[in-house]
């Protein structure tokens, strides 16, 4: 990463008389693994580094970016961001909330960096991961996994004085097995994430994980019996607990959809001026409290800083089953009259960067797991999920049951297949009587943006109970 | 350009002099454009360029890849790969890069949209247009995207081949009212076949349609499919179709090849034809891209190979490499014999689904999955549309649904669409029978 390029591109950008200018650098080292049925498929290795120019000019905004070194193409790119921004032709001028220039350098500390792990040693792991599986007794007619190490630099500079410097290594893996019994098959997959070193595989127990998921889908196709449809109690698992925080309270609580900035792709949120649901709105009852908190240590949506240069906060989305704060860039929190908070992500050199949540999770309560199973008389335990989704005004919901158990007077009896909560964003949130103190975290790529940036995210949290919901 | 393809080439030799079995080298110039616009205004307008060329190479059947960026570190990049493929690990499902010389088409790129003067005109067309249908208070949102990427490839096995891939493409979603929507797209290879206006006047039309609408009922519907949902649709059977995914069992066509999975009126091809955004004259290994028929009436006649994966299934490449896994371009449903009015004509009570998003699958082996219709989704009875309908959710099985294609438009649209309608298809309103929607309680 050449610094003195992305000043240079700061510094001629400002002499065109702009109302705001930044520039971006991001040099990422990416190693990917990529397994079929314990074969390794291919290893890529690769560093992909550019920088980019964000120009606020007369009330448009011009983006350019380039992953070519030179001064010369610093200026192309900054002279391509002014024309375009001057050529918006906004009648609504955009201004962007007015912050302080920060100079900070941040990183992610390892215990075991991940450089110094060997391909060979890297590969040796999922061999072994392979070999677990192939003993475990479950016939999987095919596994694919996926490994990604991620070594990110990034350097940001701004008009308004900021010179952040960041290093943060970042590891992921995907699991996706098929399980095959009595001419049946059932799927899972499953994500890890972590902002740190190699240690990481250690907390993972990635086989262990694989194998429980492989045994469970065996009994689903060998056990599991269908629900008999109805109001009852429902517990989540902090899988389910997690996917519903993210998707039914981080996304409706970013602001640029409040505003209909992502109005065409990502949609818009049943939040907006003017209608039923508003800051103070209830939306919940008063055990559900939700936060985005990008600065859980280690975690995979970790960051100090975000990508406008804002200092990382904790978010509380929810509060007490109330609607509480945004999440906000720049841009959206000028337009609503508020602050930014730093929920401003670019999953590159080359992208935007847009609001986004980091680390999503309902607050721990004060009940024990097994207490809020022994007081359901009859009901669900959906341990996790498969098939999910939400319309685009994130209020109509579906989470389909991938582990779950029938409970009766307290006890979890046999497992239950493909159970389903088809809900409102109002009604599930409504419906929590209990939260458990133990919380756990999963990791996730959440989608957004056009072209698409995926963007490492935690979600899960603590098991949580409902009452009364139509289970199917 | 000879020297973009002289040095491509160069990276190959290198590669093999350093005791690589097998390299290929693919050096991609792209430019893309973008603009994004909210509320009727533009928001943004993105240019990024890409200087790049992706290495891949063998050594002892061990596999291994990186990026070069605008030519810089060639000689200790390709060092690096080397080292790693020594430590890397065999993949004895490795069946070799495509082998020979080609002859391929000519590319017909569009030079216009290589850099597109003043594009948000064409994004203000577009919502004049939907004002027309619609009332000045409509309220729009979209993309127009252009990209224009030069394409140098040499293999060591033989091909050695420049293409250029052109392609423009433009979203509108419309609202006449907070729930009342209407999304169409405009996509093409060239500015000459490209009609924003077209895509707002949809758009439009479907927003005011779209008013009012009630909550849906729960149940088993015929459901007339506008292209741009079909085009979801044509992608996930297109993506299914690639060997890879049969291997993973991420297929319903696992174990069906040469089984009837569809009426004898579907007939799926992957064309990656000079129309289409998805063109190209070759793959990733140099292999010419070409058309490779699916679903022959109603049969499952093949996927989509790369070298290695046709090896395993004992047949050629069908020209669709990606590395690892093949990739379809660009779906084509062949056209049927009904009009689109005489479909919506013999519908005594259906729905009419226009568009989806957030399409997730229980098991792709199996099929079942749900997807959340958005925009216009409206109440056809007697051969009229009757209600805008909101809040239903598909929840079916797509083997099943594909089996229950009951008609076939002769009007077809090229369609993409973000990741929902992906990759590009050239699509017709369909009708599908038992089509079963659910909703929340």
């Amino acid at each position: 990463m050449e610094e003195d390029i992305v000043d240079f591109a700061l510094k001629y950008a400002e002499g065109k008389g702009v109302e705001y200018a930044e520039a971006r650098a991001q040099s990422q080292q990416r190693d990917q693994l990529v397994f079929r049925s314990g074969i390794l498929e291919a290893y890529t290795s690769a560093v992909d580094s550019g920088f980019c120019v964000r120009i606020l000019a007369g009330g448009g905004i011009g983006f350019a970016s380039t992953n070519k070194w030179t001064k010369e193409e610093a200026k192309a790119i900054v002279d391509l961001a002014f024309k375009h921004a001057k050529a918006a032709g906004r009648k609504d001028k955009i201004v962007f909330a007015k912050e302080k220039g920060v100079e900070t350098k941040w990183s992610v500390t390892q215990k075991r960096k991940l450089e110094d792990v060997s391909p060979e040693e890297r590969i040796a792991t999922f061999v072994d991961i392979d070999k677990a599986l192939a003993s475990c007794g479950v016939k999987l007619p095919a596994t694919v996994s996926q490994c990604m190490i991620d070594l990110i630099s990034k350097y940001f500079v701004s008009s308004e004085g900021s010179k952040i410097s960041s290093f943060v290594p970042k590891m992921q893996v995907y699991s996706f097995i098929t399980v095959a019994e009595e001419g049946k098959t059932e799927q899972a997959y499953k994500q890890f994430g972590y902002s740190g070193g190699w240690e990481a595989f250690k907390e993972w127990g990635i086989a262990e994980s694989m194998i429980h998921d492989a045994r469970v889908l065996k009994d689903v196709i060998t056990k599991g019996k269908a629900v008999k449809a109805g109001d009852m109690d429902l517990v989540c698992g902090p899988n389910v607990t997690g996917i519903a925080a993210h998707e039914s309270c981080g996304h409706p609580m970013e602001a640029d959809r409040i505003v209909g900035r992502e109005m065409s792709q990502a949609g818009r949120s049943f939040i907006y001026k003017g209608g039923p649901y508003w800051l103070g709105t209830r939306i919940g009852s008063d055990v559900v409290t939700v936060v985005d908190d990008p600065t859980v240590e280690h975690s995979y949506g970790f960051y100090a800083y975000d990508d406008e240069g804002l200092k990382a906060r904790r978010r509380h989305l929810y509060k007490n089953g109330l609607i509480n704060e945004f999440l906000q860039n720049r841009e959206s929190a000028a337009k609503l009259g508020m602050k930014g908070n730093a929920s401003s992500r670019s999953v590159n050199y080359d992208r935007e960067a847009i609001v986004r949540m980091a680390n999503t999770f309902v607050l721990p309560g004060n009940h024990t797991e097994e207490e809020i199973i022994e007081d359901v008389k009859y009901g669900v335990f959906m341990k996790s999920f498969t098939e999910w989704n939400i319309d685009d005004k994130r209020f109509n919901q579906r989470y389909v049951g991938r582990e779950a158990y029938l409970i009766e007077n307290g006890e979890l009896k046999d497992p239950i297949a493909r159970p389903v909560i088809e809900t409102t964003t109002l009604k599930f949130w409504s419906a929590v009587d209990a939260v458990s103190k133990k919380i756990e975290y999963e990791a996730a790529t959440c989608g957004k943006g056009d072209p698409g940036q995926g963007i490492p995210v935690y979600t899960g949290g603590p098991c949580i109970r409902l009452r009364g919901v139509y289970v199917k | 350009m000879n020297d973009v393809m002289n040095k491509t080439e160069e990276i190959v030799k290198k590669a093999k002099s350093l005791g690589a079995d097998e390299v290929l080298a693919k050096t991609t110039y792209g430019r893309y454009r973008q603009v994004r616009f909210s509320n009727n205004q533009v928001d943004i307008t993105v240019a990024w360029n890409d200087y790049t060329t992706d290495v891949t190479l063998a050594w002892k059947r061990r596999l291994v890849g990186t990026t070069i960026h605008d030519f810089k570190g060639v000689d200790s990049g390709l060092a690096n790969l080397m080292e790693l493929a020594k430590v890397s690990k065999e993949n004895p499902m490795f069946g070799g890069f495509v082998k020979g010389k080609f002859r391929y088409a000519t590319p017909k790129p569009d030079k216009k949209l290589e850099e597109l003067e003043n594009p948000t005109d064409y994004v203000f067309e577009a919502i004049e247009a939907a004002k027309k249908e619609t009332g000045p208070d409509i309220d729009s949102g979209g993309i127009l995207l252009t990209r224009y990427e030069d394409v140098y490839l040499a293999s060591s096995e033989g091909p050695v081949g420049v293409d250029a891939r052109s392609a423009i493409e433009f979203s509108i979603r419309a609202f006449a009212q907070r729930e009342a929507s209407g999304h169409s797209v405009e996509c093409s290879s060239t500015l000459k076949d490209f009609k924003p206006a077209r895509a707002g006047t949809k758009a439009g039309q479907l927003a005011k349609m779209a008013k009012n609408p009630k909550v849906g009922d729960e149940g088993a519907y015929d459901v007339i499919f506008d292209p741009l949902i079909f085009g979801s649709s044509l992608g996930t059977w297109g993506g299914m179709a690639s060997a890879y995914s049969i291997l993973i069992q991420m297929s319903v066509f696992v174990n069906k090849l040469g089984q009837t999975v569809a009426p004898k009126i579907v007939t799926l091809r992957d064309n990656p034809a000079a129309y289409a955004m998805g063109n190209r004259v070759f793959d990733d290994e140099g292999a010419p891209a070409r058309e490779n028929v699916i679903i022959d009436h109603g049969v499952l006649k093949g996927f989509l190979h790369n070298n290695s994966t046709a090896k395993i299934f004992k047949t050629e490449t069908t020209g669709n490499a990606g590395l690892v896994a093949p990739n379809a371009w660009n779906i084509e449903m062949d056209a049927g014999n009904v009009s689109k009015d005489e479909l919506f004509k013999d519908t005594k009570k259906g729905l009419y689904l226009t568009n989806t998003w957030y399409t997730r699958f229980q098991n792709y082996a199996k099929g079942d999955f749900s997807t959340i219709p958005r925009d216009g989704i409206f109440l056809i009875e007697n051969g009229e549309i009757k209600q805008s309908i909101k809040d239903l959710r598909v929840s079916d099985n797509s083997a099943a649904m594909l089996n229950n294609i009951a008609a076939v438009s002769k009007e077809r649209q090229h369609v993409h669409w973000w990741g929902e309608a992906d990759p590009p298809s050239l699509s017709p309103y369909v009708l599908i029978k038992n089509v079963h929607l659910t909703k929340s309680k």
